[in-house]
């Protein structure tokens, strides 16, 4: 039976996501739905998303899981903003 | 003309190697600076502060940082630290130091900042001793910051965080964890030399732009915030050359 993702369940990934040494994301938002537990904001490698999404899952099998994180981008930049 | 790059919370480890390389080749012809605003590393291990050196290192223009809370997580602050100066970057806490660029001396005074929030809720010296120590690490950070910014003698001032010095650049943030992203101590530091521009990171849900109460301009350079591997910033404009279009 898919577990109620209640609060005290977001708030348990919350801490579990940065204080897991193989996570250690802050940045993470994690929205509930009733039986869906939606991932967002970004890190910087493939490895650290996949990552994120074993660890919960091996914590709680029950929760299912969209992972909606990003890997954010690093180009050079095209612009540069003048201070005044 | 001054052109400084800017980026924080680059979150370095061995998986990240040569992600940034491409971009900061191109730096020398953009830049003449390179600051960086902290969680330069995802634990704070002196292995990662090589993978940071190795990946941030020998760019062909000077490197400063500040340490972000990221790189205090295995209190291996000091350590990571000489890593990094042996990389042959300047780490300030609590210090400046100044660039000799283009016949203009640009001056950078940095701190990781801490937390305690902003006018109209902020954290007070007040009840437990844990709430006391809070406040005053903030405090103590503060006032050594200012005290390296008004001791600065430069063309241009710049002041470079981690942690946020106005509410206004934690825009997108949940309102309830602002006295963990910043303090209005450090924007009250800020305000107290002729800064002309500050930097922080941290706040990676933020907006880019705000403004100290004295007016200075603030960038939140966190990198999921400016989405790309450096923002550059044109200070003592007096006239514009470039391979970049200025905005």
């Amino acid at each position: 039976m898919t577990p109620q993702l209640d609060e005290y369940v977001e708030a348990e990934i919350q801490r579990l996501l940065t204080e897991t040494g193989a996570v250690a994301e802050q940045g993470i938002t994690l929205q509930r739905r009733e039986h869906l537990l939606v991932l967002g904001g970004e890190v910087e490698s493939a490895q650290r998303r996949d990552e994120i999404c074993r660890q919960i899952t091996a914590k709680f099998p029950d929760v299912e899981i969209a992972c909606d994180i990003g890997i954010v981008r690093a180009a050079a930049p095209s612009e540069v903003e003048e201070i005044s | 003309m001054i052109r400084i790059a800017a980026v924080g919370d680059v979150h370095v480890d061995k998986d990240v190697l040569g992600r940034y390389r491409p971009a900061l080749e191109q730096l020398p012809g953009v830049a003449d600076a390179l600051l960086i605003a902290g969680d330069l590393t995802r634990h704070g291990t002196v292995e990662e502060a090589k993978c940071m050196a190795t990946e941030f290192g020998d760019v062909g223009v000077p490197v400063v940082v500040v340490l972000g809370n990221h790189d205090h997580q295995s209190d291996q602050q000091d350590a990571l630290s000489e890593v990094l100066r042996d990389a042959g970057m300047t780490v300030l806490e609590g210090d400046a130091t100044v660039l000799e660029i283009n016949g203009h001396r640009l001056g950078i005074a940095g701190a990781k900042g801490f937390g305690g929030g902003f006018a109209g809720a902020c954290a007070s010296s007040f009840g437990e001793r844990e709430m006391k120590n809070f406040v005053g690490t903030t405090e103590a950070i503060a006032e050594r910051l200012g005290a390296a910014l008004r001791g600065l003698d430069c063309d241009a001032l710049v002041a470079l965080t981690h942690y946020a010095p106005v509410p206004e650049t934690l825009v997108g943030e949940p309102l309830e964890i602002y006295p963990f992203l910043g303090s209005y101590l450090l924007g009250q530091a800020i305000d107290s030399a002729p800064t002309a521009l500050a930097l922080h990171g941290h706040a990676h849900h933020g907006s880019e732009r705000g403004r100290t109460p004295g007016g200075v301009p603030v960038r939140n350079v966190a990198h999921p915030v400016i989405k790309q591997a450096y923002n550059v910033y044109q200070l003592l404009s007096e006239d514009v050359d470039a391979n970049l279009a200025t905005v």
